[in-house]
């Protein structure tokens, strides 16, 4: 168990961690997701002990260890690009702890061996690390990580240094190892699919302060702010004014008259809000089903994406939707220039107050 | 989570503490008494320098003219450095040829070399008939000992020696910055269009300019300090080291140290100001400064032409420039020492031949091997201690916030004049001061351990610096090692090269290093100061022989080098 | 709008054959991508037409004009790298401004030039700011407005949203898609991340161990991939292996172990052909479905991003598949255990001659 209570870092006139409340169960799988600088490794560092607060307490099983050396916290910390010592062979790599610690000879072996058996990697354990792939240096980081015997894996983006494809691949075996061997995972990414995937809890850090904290269903399903909404699996987002607010939702007032019904009641009449509406419950066809909700514009763009179709529609109000759906749920494929309906369900409409710093600076992607 | 760590947790601590303590009384302490000698007793510096009884203020004025003199020589020195040594780093850090490792190894060769036997060599090769006067069928050297060089009035073989000794200091600084500059921003100059030369003036050029302040500052330092080569080629112009070394050996020790202060003084003044500009700035110089349009496009086509048609003669100029002053000496006095092997040519006696002056009635064969383990135990006690305190000097460095400040103060031995390092050892360790050790072998070996311990912190830097080592370093902290185990199984072997390689170098140079040891040598003679006095005594073919043995030995180490680097 | 033309490229380095014997055509303002494994030689290939590099044989020709003995600086190329490469030393305008400074554009030029590409490409820094007070998505813009503003026409891209965060590369990918279709170049796109490629080329080139394995549009390279490493890189895929029992003018029936047989559309095969079947996850259907094709199984896992369930479900042979379904704001139910049926429509069935080693024919790396 891991505890975070009002850790703070700043380095010069920049606080990369803004009194962080955290608390970090055993077993769990848990990912922290930000963009850079948004004071993840910083965070991780913090946790492994190779940075030191400025203000707040960290607790492992109850033990305040902010005084503790990284030697003795029983977390070990994974970087982007493995950090296998380059003048040791895999073997010598994975047993470094347990040398370090003066285990038994008898059960370094054994366990060096077993380790090296799990991922796959005893034929290659006299082979040096330049010797190896991506994908095998970080199987061997992981299995060094594992024989140290700590409980902790600190993962500072540990796919990061691979290609997108083996990304995919390998993020799944990643998480079943840790599940199997029972330990705790801090896994610092950039990638919101990534940490949905794999995470018990996903922590969403901005600029050094904590946005959200749950489970990826919740902060896929439930996000607190426009931020966390636009970094974890993006929206479209629509701003107006609430003109009407009844049993069965709020009425939206868009520029240029166009209206959105949503199912949340909680803003007052006349409010600016931000009605968000997440790409894959856009739906694209030919005729107008649902009156509610329902849209004409031209196809403006048409993109393919990972096994999806991406369209861009211009709406008459100027506003450009986007919707994303799955190529084997398509009905049939539509271009350019094609006029389309777009439609939404109230459901399925997130709705904000409008962000007082403008809400390009909220999402702030670039 | 036991750990049998706690027990050492004071380790560091106290590792750092000695290491600083060592540094402070090794390094720093000869330099800050010298200074601080010229304080205590300046009534005696006064009486001596101004207002000498007998020849009033004649000593102060010997001690400008010599300043003024020096100089002319360093400044032009440093001049023709950075022309010719910008080409030569260029080459190096960019270009690959085959032989480039023993270029680069004929570059880094005069810092090593003995210099006395490397100023007796290039003596012979242009004032003697054994040099290249004789190869052109001359009766005589190609030039007369006093020859001058026009415009900056200083004598030819005086400048080409400072030349290629001070030549490295520039190459290899420009070299490693050239280098430590990604060659992606040259690439991409290219891809928009500029051509190579135009690329080296707008990009790596303006990105390297810290380099060349470093390098030239530090060549300069070093052309004002050269004791050595200078002592034998000099002929009547005397430089202020040398200076120092005659007003020591007259026991006009206010003097030399009033000189040998001021030296030092002049050196911090120019090096200081340059080293804290660039570690604040941290590196490139940001350009706001346009050239006008119809100036830099007549440039720039020059520099297209310049790229297409020259590659040839500018990669050959800087190696035309080493074959002069490295290759060529050397090789002239293999020669020479051929020649005289076993009697004077010309004259056919004996007693001119090397063999007869080694094995003769002055057993210079004798006072060879005398020499030759005297100079080998103060390298080997002077390395291995000066490389036990540059380690954790070097790690020092590396992770603490005032690192920054002791890497500053370490070029202190660097820039400082031999003479002067030795004379300032001599006074603290010696009768006015601690009087703890006087003149001979230990005192020699206490001013060898100030300049090897720089040089050997600078290599282990380069190899730390290469090598993101504190990454390993916290992987093995959370893997379960203490700082010191880390230290010890992931960092040191790392920088493993860079250890090795100081230490070499390090060993080499003190093996041929003369100014400093000639004034705390005593009785105990080391090689080169042998060579200086086979001079003085005209027994020139023992000098030639003896010469060549140092600088062939040199040769051989740094090639050790080579061999222990490749692993 | 250049077209460039490769052929019979070689490029070795000791053992390695980078590049192997490789010839292919980029068309006049074709935004092509070449994807593959790292070590696959991609980037060798774009240093090659770039001419940062030299080939060991082989001509390249750019506009029909050969250019393999040009230097770079003669080649009429924009280049975009990975690590961005701003000049440090100088300010946005001045790295913008480099090439046609170097060029011998006239100051009215060069000024009008700079305001045009800096609001096309909307780079909202500063004009004298330096580059390391920008963004890395700003710095990166900056770096491609300064390769396009020698009017260069074949804009070369080397891992260009390499070095940035996975939501920046999202949405930086379409503006240079925009970028090069609006000023009408010819670019050639190298990257690993064939969702990247996929998304906004016009053709795609799939590369291993230094050769050509196919080349395409996306959706053809996605859906009906000729190669079986092609398959495996563009995006997920299930393979199982089998033998070929029936054929007929409508497909062959396939015997993928202990009695499931599959039918599919491929009828170029002969019965008793050792094959690999492949099917992208989404094509599997979940329940109840059509008749065709379905194949019973138990559900060992699942996993959730997002709007996206992945199910591992393990077939009665065997094998485990993945199947992808859309949710839809379905609150996801727990299905772990039980059991299931699969269909799989012939139509989305690729059928491949089986490989000596399949594992490592689909291997990534």
């Amino acid at each position: 168990m891991i505890k975070l209570v009002n850790v703070t870092k700043k380095f010069g006139a920049i606080t990369a961690l803004d009194h962080i409340n955290l608390s970090i169960d055993d077993g769990e799988y848990l990912c922290i997701l930000g963009q850079t600088g948004a004071g993840k490794t910083t965070l991780l560092r913090t946790i492994a002990g190779l940075l030191k607060p400025d203000e707040g307490e960290i607790y492992v099983d109850g033990e305040l260890v902010n005084d503790l050396p990284p030697e003795q916290r029983n977390a070990v910390y994974m970087f982007q690009q493995f950090a296998l010592f380059p003048h040791m062979d895999v073997w010598q790599n994975v047993s470094f702890s347990p040398v370090i610690k003066d285990w038994d000879e008898d059960r370094i072996k054994n366990l060096t061996f077993e380790i090296l058996e799990m991922v796959k990697l005893a034929e290659r354990r006299d082979a040096f690390p330049n010797e190896l792939s991506g994908g095998m240096q970080q199987r061997v980081a992981l299995a060094r990580g594992i024989a140290s015997g700590a409980r902790i894996l600190l993962l500072d983006e540990p796919l990061g240094a691979l290609d997108a494809r083996l990304r995919v691949e390998l993020r799944t075996q990643l998480r079943k190892l840790v599940k199997d061997q029972r330990l705790t995972a801090v896994h610092v990414t950039h990638d919101q699919e990534e940490a949905l995937m794999i995470a018990d809890r996903v922590v969403v850090l901005r600029r050094g302060k904590i946005e959200q904290i749950g489970t990826p269903n919740e902060v896929y399903l439930r996000p607190q702010s426009i931020f966390v909404l636009s970094f974890v699996g993006g929206a479209n987002f629509l701003e107006g004014n609430v003109v009407r607010v009844s049993d069965s939702g709020s009425l939206i007032e868009m520029q240029s008259g166009l209206h959105i019904l949503v199912s949340d009641r909680s803003r007052s009449i006349g409010e600016r809000v931000v009605v968000a509406v997440r790409l894959e419950e856009v739906s694209v066809g030919i005729e107008v089903v649902n009156s509610t909700n329902s849209f004409s514009g031209v196809v403006e763009t048409a993109m393919f994406i990972g096994g999806s179709m991406e369209y861009g529609v211009r709406l008459e109000n100027d506003v450009l939707l986007f919707s994303r759906i799955l190529l084997s749920d398509a009905v049939r494929a539509y271009k350019p220039g094609e006029r389309v309906v777009v439609s939404f369900n109230p459901e399925n409409c997130y709705v904000f107050a409008y962000p007082v710093i403008g809400l390009l600076k909220e999402i702030e992607a670039i | 989570m036991v750990q049998r760590s706690r027990n050492f947790a004071f380790l560091p601590k106290l590792v750092v503490l000695v290491a600083i303590a060592a540094f402070f009384f090794f390094v720093l302490l000869p330099t800050f008494y010298l200074i601080s000698y010229v304080f205590l007793r300046w009534g005696e510096v006064q009486l001596e320098v101004f207002a000498n009884p007998i020849i009033g203020d004649e000593n102060w004025g010997q001690i400008l003219k010599v300043l003024f003199f020096s100089f002319r020589l360093s400044l032009s020195t440093v001049a023709f450095d950075l022309v010719f040594g910008v080409l030569l780093a260029y080459v190096l850090a960019r270009k690959r040829f085959p032989g480039k490792s023993l270029l680069e190894d004929l570059v880094t060769l005069p810092l090593v070399i003995p210099t006395s036997g490397f100023g007796f060599a290039t003596l012979i090769t242009w004032t003697t008939v054994g040099g290249i006067g004789g190869l052109l069928g001359l009766n005589s050297g190609l030039m007369p000992l006093n020859a001058i060089v026009p415009i900056i009035n200083v004598p030819f073989v005086l400048f080409i020696v400072h030349i290629s000794l001070t030549l490295p200091y520039v190459v290899r600084t420009l070299e490693t910055k050239f280098q430590s500059i990604d060659t992606t921003f040259e690439i991409a100059s290219r891809t928009l269009g500029a051509s190579t030369v135009t690329t080296f003036r707008n990009i790596l050029l303006p990105l390297a300019v810290p380099g060349v302040f470093s390098g030239a500052v530090l060549a300069f330092a070093r052309s004002l300090g050269e004791t050595g080569a200078t002592m034998i080629v000099s002929g009547v112009s005397s430089t202020a080291s040398i200076a120092i070394v005659r007003w020591a050996s007259e026991f006009k020790l206010a003097t030399a140290s009033f000189m040998g202060s001021l030296l030092v003084v002049i050196a911090w003044v120019i090096i200081l100001p340059v080293e804290l500009y660039f570690n604040r700035r941290g590196g490139s110089f940001k350009i706001s400064y346009q050239l006008p349009p119809s100036l830099s496009n007549k440039i720039i086509k020059m520099e297209k032409f310049a790229s297409k048609s020259l590659p040839r003669i500018k990669d050959f100029l800087p190696l035309f420039i080493i074959a002069t002053t490295i290759i060529v000496p050397i090789v002239m006095v293999l020669n020479s020492v051929m020649l005289y092997w076993s009697a004077d040519p010309y004259t056919g006696k004996a007693q001119g031949g090397v063999v007869y002056q080694l094995f003769g009635p002055s057993n210079y064969f004798n006072s060879i091997l005398q020499a030759t383990s005297t100079s080998i135990i103060v390298a080997l006690v002077a390395t291995y201690v000066a490389t036990c305190i540059a380690i954790p000097l070097a790690f020092i460095i590396e992770r603490r916030r005032y690192g920054g400040f002791i890497r500053t103060l370490l070029k202190v031995p660097l820039i400082i004049p031999s003479s002067s390092l030795g004379l300032s050892v001599l006074l603290l360790w010696g009768p006015s001061c601690f009087d703890l050790i006087n003149s001979g072998i230990w005192l020699i070996i206490l001013t060898h351990i100030v300049f090897s311990v720089p040089v050997i912190v600078e290599s282990i830097i380069a190899a730390y610096e290469g090598s993101n080592i504190q990454m390993y370093e916290d992987s093995a902290r959370t893997l379960g090692a203490t700082a010191y185990n880390a230290i010890e199984t992931i960092s040191l072997p790392l920088i493993k090269g860079g250890i090795l390689t100081g230490f070499v170098l390090s060993f080499t140079r003190s093996l041929g290093e003369t100014g400093a040891t000639f004034i705390v040598m005593g009785r105990d003679m080391t090689v080169p100061a042998l060579v200086v006095n086979m001079v003085e005594a005209l027994a020139i073919p023992a000098a030639l022989f003896t010469s060549t043995y140092l600088i062939f030995l040199s040769m051989a180490l740094l090639a050790v080098i080579r061999i222990l680097t490749r692993r | 709008m250049p077209e460039v033309k490769l052929v019979n490229i070689t490029k070795r380095y000791g053992k390695i054959v980078a590049n192997d014997d490789i010839s292919f055509t980029i068309k006049d303002g074709e935004y092509v991508s070449i994807i593959g494994p790292s070590g696959c030689g991609k980037t060798t290939m774009i240093k090659n037409i770039a001419g940062i590099i030299q080939p060991d044989s082989g001509e390249i020709y750019i506009d029909g004009n050969p250019v393999t003995d040009l230097p770079i600086e003669d080649r009429g190329i924009g280049y975009v790298f990975q690590n961005i490469a701003l000049f440090p030393h100088m300010t946005v305008w001045d790295n913008i401004t480099y090439g046609p400074r170097v060029k011998g554009f006239t100051p009215e030029e060069i000024r009008a030039l700079a305001l045009e590409m800096l609001e096309m490409i909307k780079v909202d820094a500063r004009s004298d700011a330096f580059p390391d007070e920008l963004s890395g998505g700003t710095q990166q813009k900056t770096a491609v407005a300064r390769a396009l503003m020698s009017r260069a026409e074949l804009l070369l891209l080397d891992e260009p949203l390499g070095a940035l965060d996975v939501k920046v590369r999202a949405e930086l990918r379409f503006e240079l898609r925009r970028l090069v279709k609006d000023l009408k170049l010819t670019a050639l796109h190298v990257t690993h991340d064939q969702e990247e490629a996929m998304s906004i080329s016009d053709r795609v080139l799939v590369m291993k161990r230094g050769r050509i394995v196919e080349a395409g549009v996306p959706i053809t390279l996605y859906s009906q991939p000729k190669n079986i490493f092609t398959a495996n890189f563009v995006g997920e895929a299930n393979f199982l292996t089998g033998v070929i029992t029936q054929v007929s003018d409508e497909g062959s029936l396939i015997d993928v172990g202990d009695g499931l047989q599959l039918m599919t559309k491929s009828i170029d095969k002969r019965i008793g052909n050792r094959v690999v079947i492949a099917f992208r996850p989404e094509f599997a259907s979940i329940g109840d479905g059509k008749k065709v094709n379905r194949i019973s199984g138990k559900v060992k896992d699942a996993l959730y991003s997002g709007s996206i369930m992945r199910l591992k479900v393990q077939l009665a042979n065997g094998d485990l598949i993945i199947v992808k379904k859309a949710l839809n704001f379905e609150k996801p139910k727990s299905i772990i255990g039980k059991k299931t049926s699969v269909t799989i429509s012939p139509d989305n069935i690729i059928v491949y001659d089986q490989p000596e080693n399949l594992n490592k024919e689909l291997a990534l790396e």
